[in-house]
């Protein structure tokens, strides 16, 4: 591997698990349409910042894009706040509109400077390692991304480090929060300059859009596999960096765009949890649906037998040929039945008849008794 | 409670006349409030009592739509209070009110004579069940220990000394079974308990409880009463958001009846009466539907 090779990933990874850590307060507050609006309501911010200081890396880019990030959650919440509009079109409207003052700025002022609408919206890994930090007489420190991300990334951690509880309780139960007087406004607007800061901070590297892929997977991800909230934080920092190697290598074996492959191996990888999964995935639930189903199909055929039992119909009730006709069931299906409750030792046969065992009356018995 | 399950609606006057609901008590656990309500009704002349909560001139509006006019209300320590009235009446918005999480527009509350800010250490508050997502990651045993959140402050992390008081809280309500479950897997009743438990870990002296029988079985329904009777003999003062009107006899000693302003408040022997419920529920009485008629 080349070293701008290893960079890039670097810059992926340390991209990943900083959007991961506040996207698991935005997935759990529902709320990761606002990380959507925040993305694309910063361009605004960044656009007049570049007219300020005519570079793509000051810290101005990222003070101004963070201010309009919670401007837009301001709005959002003023225009809920009204009654008139309900919470996801407040969204919907404000962050276009946002948008667009920054497309608008884009095309009136920066037709000849150097600020790519693609770049913008769609970052561009590749390019990052060019990047290089100049300090101390050194003219390659690494990438200017790198830091910065870098940065962002010790400031999510130490701000979820440290408020981890208020966090935690305002999330879970902001009423009881107020209550105990940890202001959940507060904790509100601060994880919202977090989400701003790291949009950001991370529209270099994926852009604007894909971002959001970075936010909302990992969280989602992790969401299924764990019922710990610690657990879930440090899953979806685990999921975000394989995320990040995946696609890196994923775009660098078919030659496509970075960013592209990140958000899409985000998608694969969350599919293919939310299938294997125990317990909560969808392989794991269709076959407690088969099951529940040959375990109610085997009570009623137990129930059948037991009500008939010792009375003069039972002989042709319980009569194995028979019994299709008198539960009015497929006989493939009442063959199977059979099968799975004579494999359970719920039923036994005796000649041509099918008796309960023991095991299988107890089973009527309680059933019946519930 | 089960709504939906039964058809059977009850009047109610018949109901609670004919099964003798209105019988005065005999016992005198509390004679000094029940002879300062009864010597007077005014404003003022039991002013060297110490009130758990003072409620003057309560006013809350959402937008300019009152919700709550003017709602005076004096609880005296110890007592176990029922806040009843009609859907919408303001019983919630009276309890956030107290807890200083709706602005009012006009009035004040004071706990032990202090605003509420002064005295959150000693407020132990029960939201209702419904109020926060049941999916959220997190087990039995921390979700108790939330009630401790408040004695820490800021930053300041629980330990095992927070876990062990969540433990006897949990011990308390009869769920030490459950400590590492996640929260999705209780039922209603067990998910009510886990509430108690965390607004007993706070060790409050005043506790506000926002329909702490919602949805839960007649079983958790008796071992939540036995709680607040037992919060109450510890000297506490309990107050309740009520939906059945059918138990408030059985279960408190004073109530108070609400619809958008205060109709009655006092112990149940005297505030608790036909008219006064007549007041509050206006003609929706003669349809209210009992939760008891399938229990």
């Amino acid at each position: 591997m080349e070293t701008s090779q290893i960079e890039i990933q670097l810059i992926a990874i340390v991209t990943a698990v900083a959007c991961a850590l506040p996207g698991v307060f935005l997935v759990l507050r529902r709320m990761t349409l606002m990380s959507d609006a925040i993305s694309h309501a910063i361009l605004p911010g960044i656009v007049i910042a570049f007219f300020l200081t005519e570079s793509l890396s000051s810290p101005l880019l990222i003070l101004a894009a963070a201010g309009t990030g919670v401007l837009t959650v301001v709005f959002v919440e003023l225009l809920q706040r009204t009654k008139l509009v309900k919470a996801d079109a407040a969204i919907g409207l404000t962050f276009p509109a946002l948008f667009s003052i920054g497309v608008i700025l884009i095309s009136r002022f920066a037709g000849n400077v150097h600020l790519d609408m693609d770049a913008v919206l769609l970052g561009e890994l590749a390019y990052a390692p060019l990047n290089k930090l100049q300090a101390f007489g050194y003219d390659d420190l690494g990438p200017v991304s790198l830091y910065v991300m870098g940065m962002i990334l010790v400031l999510n951690l130490v701000f979820i480090l440290v408020f981890y509880k208020e966090l935690k309780l305002v999330t879970f139960d902001a009423s009881l929060a107020a209550a105990l007087g940890f202001a959940p406004t507060v904790i509100h607007y601060g994880l919202m300059t977090l989400v701003s800061v790291t949009t950001v901070g991370a529209f270099d590297a994926v852009g604007s859009i894909l971002v959001v892929a970075l936010i909302a997977g990992p969280p989602v991800t992790a969401y299924l596999m764990t019922d710990r909230l610690s657990r879930m934080l440090m899953l979806s920092a685990l999921i975000g960096s394989v995320n990040a190697v995946s696609g890196y290598w994923v775009a660098f074996l078919f030659d496509v765009s970075i960013a592209g492959s990140i958000a899409t191996m985000t998608l694969l990888i969350f599919g293919f949890v939310f299938l294997v999964v125990p317990n909560r995935g969808l392989i794991a639930i269709a076959r407690r649906h088969a099951r529940q189903k040959w375990e109610f199909a085997q009570t009623m055929l137990v129930i059948h037998l037991f009500n008939h039992e010792g009375l003069p119909e039972a002989e042709a009730e319980s009569a194995i040929d028979g019994l299709h006709e008198h539960l009015s069931w497929d006989p493939g299906f009442t063959n199977q039945v059979v099968r799975y409750a004579l494999n359970n030792r719920c039923v036994s046969r005796k000649e041509t008849q099918l008796i309960l065992t023991a095991h299988g009356r107890t089973i009527a018995q309680k059933t019946l008794v519930q | 409670m089960s709504y939906g399950t039964s058809n059977e609606w009850f009047p109610y006057y018949e109901q609670a006349f004919s099964a003798g609901t209105f019988s005065y008590r005999t016992g005198n656990e509390l004679p000094d409030y029940e002879q300062a309500f009864s010597d007077n009704g005014v404003l003022g002349m039991q002013a060297s009592e110490q009130k758990a909560i003072q409620v003057t001139d309560l006013t809350v509006a959402y937008q300019d739509k009152p919700v709550l006019w003017d709602i005076d209300l004096d609880v005296p320590p110890g007592v176990l209070l029922a806040i009843v009235g009609p859907n919408g009446a303001g019983k919630t918005t009276l309890v956030k009110a107290i807890l200083g999480l709706v602005r009012p527009a006009a009035g004040n509350v004071l706990i032990y004579d202090k605003p509420y800010e002064a005295q959150r250490r000693i407020v132990g508050y029960v939201p209702q069940r419904g109020s926060v997502d049941w999916d959220f990651p997190t087990s039995v045993l921390d979700v108790v220990t939330m009630g401790c959140y408040g004695a820490l402050g800021w930053i300041r992390r629980p330990g095992r000394r927070e876990r062990e008081l969540a433990m006897q809280a949990l011990e308390k309500v009869g769920m030490e079974a459950y400590t590492t479950r996640q929260i999705s897997q209780l039922s209603g009743g067990q998910q009510q308990r886990v509430f108690l438990a965390r607004a007993l870990v706070q060790d409050a002296t005043v506790y506000l409880m926002d329909e702490p029988f919602q949805g839960v079985d007649a079983t958790t329904e008796r071992a939540i009463v036995t709680l607040l009777q037992e919060l109450r003999a510890d000297g506490k003062t309990v107050v309740v958001v009520h939906h059945d009107l059918q138990t408030v006899t059985d279960y408190f000693d004073w109530v108070m009846l609400l619809n958008i302003r205060r109709i009655a408040s006092g112990p149940v022997d005297e505030a608790f009466t036909s008219d006064n419920l007549r007041e509050t529920y206006g003609g929706r009485l003669g349809f209210m539907k009992t939760d008891k008629s399938d229990v």
